[in-house]
């Protein structure tokens, strides 16, 4: 049917190869740095694999020096809670908002739309007010995490669950089953692809998270973010460490995309409209 | 069934928290911005109204002088959504054409090309400020070409565009799907066609798929300007806090490090605006090309 040149094939092959080399490198050049010393880092072997592979910069940047384990667990306390938050407020509100029948839900639910239009930003000086007194603990992040992702969530779930029939709702209740049960037994489990899909990508949202983190976070409580940020000025003289903490930061997001790469492009497609 | 679900406790139940607490966090903060931002300072007994200047902050953001500098950092805003707009969409259009349109290891690339999106901003800003320090001025030596004074991110004439490159770079991955998914979701027929009737490559692209694609773009468009208004993580993590280039930098330098509270609420409000006004313009120019088109198409089917 279409007439294909061999020549432009190449050139389109070359073209894409290009790309995936321009995609790739940083991420190369990570792994390899984290596992060279400084000499290497500057000068002697910029891009080659290292000469030497200096596992101890892993040792040094989660232990010792780094503290890249403070950080990771407490990103990860703070991501697991938003997303426990964002599912069950989620999905209760989804379930009010778009299922049960009242006059006015169709407002509310645009107000909380309309939530998402508005950026961090607007908020910044007036959230410091209500959470600096919790900067020493996680709910500093956690609270404005959650309240600022409710709107995606309760967005993704709505075009999911407007395809569950109300006969479903209509059999459990002939059956006897109260409000509570059909909301969480019936209707959720039908919901779950609908959650999955809004925590992916309200997981990289906060997984990558700088500007709340950096500013309501004591040195107890600092997430990956702020905390690789702030390795890269006081490991001056020691790349290598960096890199490690570098590598350590990005292996969750990266293991989770390898995994379910089709269901992590879905989330971040469904949430575009968030701006 | 219908009792159920309209009992006004149970609704109570399920809506209030979340819209409460919403409110509390996202709404409430939202007005009191707005509020600081026609203060002079922000009264110690809330409710106190001396301190009320109304548009003062305004004005003073675009009075021209030497030490203001934030009609500078929206221009440079500006300057972001143009790169965006016609360098980054362009190309991330291009290369979702190319997969689109079948090429061998078509859901490696997408894949692959996907990559940079899910990385944290701040390691990627982290990796190009390395690059920018080691690897790049190598590689600028041993072609011969200059390396600008003082390095890539010093040099007041470059440094903002070696700071754009990174978030440039990341985000081609994610225009790249989404006008991959829309692409692909053009009804095979339409395709075979236009292609039954001649068109190919670059005709196909323009008069075809592009056209039929247009509510995506408009995603992505808005996804852009927003972006560009928004943009903060990668230049102060690039730049370091020495700059004011940007109105989230600028915005947040005045609040955190200047103590200029009413001053940077202003700045956020303004920012809020510029995304709402960008907002309301995108969707005027689409729906109205896209009333002109139906126009056209009732007057062609008439005749």
């Amino acid at each position: 049917m279409k007439k294909k040149s061999v020549a432009g094939t190449i050139l389109k092959q070359l073209f894409l190869i290009l790309w995936v080399f321009l995609c790739l490198f940083p991420l190369y050049w990570m792994v390899t740095m984290s596992l060279k010393d400084t000499n290497e880092i500057f000068g002697t072997n910029m891009v080659g694999l290292p000469t030497q592979w200096l596992w101890g910069n892993y040792a040094n940047a989660w232990g010792s020096g780094g503290r890249v384990s403070n950080y990771m667990l407490n990103s990860v306390i703070d991501t697991f809670a938003t997303l426990i938050g964002t599912s069950f407020l989620g999905y209760m509100s989804a379930y009010g908002l778009l299922r049960m029948r009242w006059r006015g839900q169709k407002a509310v639910f645009t107000y909380i739309l309309m939530g998402m239009m508005i950026p961090m930003h607007a908020a910044l000086y007036p959230l410091t007010e209500i959470l600096m007194s919790l900067t020493k603990t996680h709910w500093a992040l956690i609270i404005p995490y959650v309240a600022f992702n409710i709107p995606i969530t309760i967005l993704i779930l709505s075009g999911f669950i407007a395809n569950i029939p109300y006969e479903m709702e209509e059999a459990a209740c002939i059956d006897g089953s109260g409000i509570y049960r059909t909301a969480f037994t019936i209707i959720l489990p039908m919901m779950v692809p609908a959650l999955i899909t809004a925590a992916i990508f309200v997981f990289l949202q906060v997984w990558n998270e700088l500007l709340l983190a950096s500013l309501f976070t004591t040195d107890s409580v600092r997430t990956l973010t702020v905390g690789i940020k702030q390795m890269s000025g006081q490991y001056q003289t020691d790349y290598g460490s960096m890199g490690a903490g570098l590598v350590i930061a990005t292996l969750p997001t990266l293991i989770l995309y390898m995994c379910m790469s089709g269901q992590v492009q879905k989330s971040l497609i469904a949430g575009a409209v968030k701006g | 069934m219908k009792r159920v679900l309209s009992n006004k406790w149970n609704i109570m139940v399920f809506v209030l928290p979340t819209v409460l607490f919403f409110t509390y966090i996202v709404i409430f903060p939202i007005f009191k911005t707005l509020w600081y931002s026609l203060l002079n300072e922000i009264p110690a007994k809330v409710g106190d109204q001396s301190h009320v200047v109304w548009l003062d902050n305004f004005i003073k953001m675009f009075t021209p002088g030497r030490r203001n500098s934030f009609p500078g950092a929206v221009g440079n805003s500006l300057l972001y959504a143009v790169l965006s707009i016609f360098v980054q969409l362009p190309f991330s259009m291009f290369i979702a054409l190319l997969l689109a349109n079948g090429v061998k290891g078509e859901s490696f690339y997408r894949n692959v090309f996907f990559i940079p999106v899910v990385i944290s901003s701040v390691v990627v800003s982290l990796l190009w400020g390395r690059l920018y320090k080691s690897l790049l001025p190598q590689m600028f030596e041993s072609f011969g070409w200059t390396i600008p004074k003082n390095g890539f991110l010093g040099n007041e004439t470059t440094k903002i565009w070696f700071s754009f490159l990174p978030s440039l770079w990341q985000y081609v991955g994610y225009h790249m799907l989404l006008m991959y998914g829309a692409l692909k979701s053009i009804p095979d027929d339409i395709i075979e066609a236009a292609t039954v009737d001649g068109a190919s490559g670059a005709k196909l692209a323009f008069r075809i798929q592009i056209p039929m694609i247009k509510p995506m773009l408009k995603v992505c468009l808005s996804f852009s300007l927003i972006g560009s208004f928004k943009l903060f993580d990668t230049p102060w993590v690039l730049l370091e806090r020495s700059n004011m280039d940007l109105p989230a930098l600028s915005m947040y330098v005045e609040m955190f490090s200047n103590h200029k509270y009413s001053y940077a609420s202003a700045q956020a409000i303004f920012i809020v605006l510029e995304c709402l006004v960008f907002t309301v313009l995108l969707n005027i120019v689409f729906k109205d090309r896209d009333e002109r088109r139906l126009a056209r198409g009732k007057g062609a089917a008439r005749a």
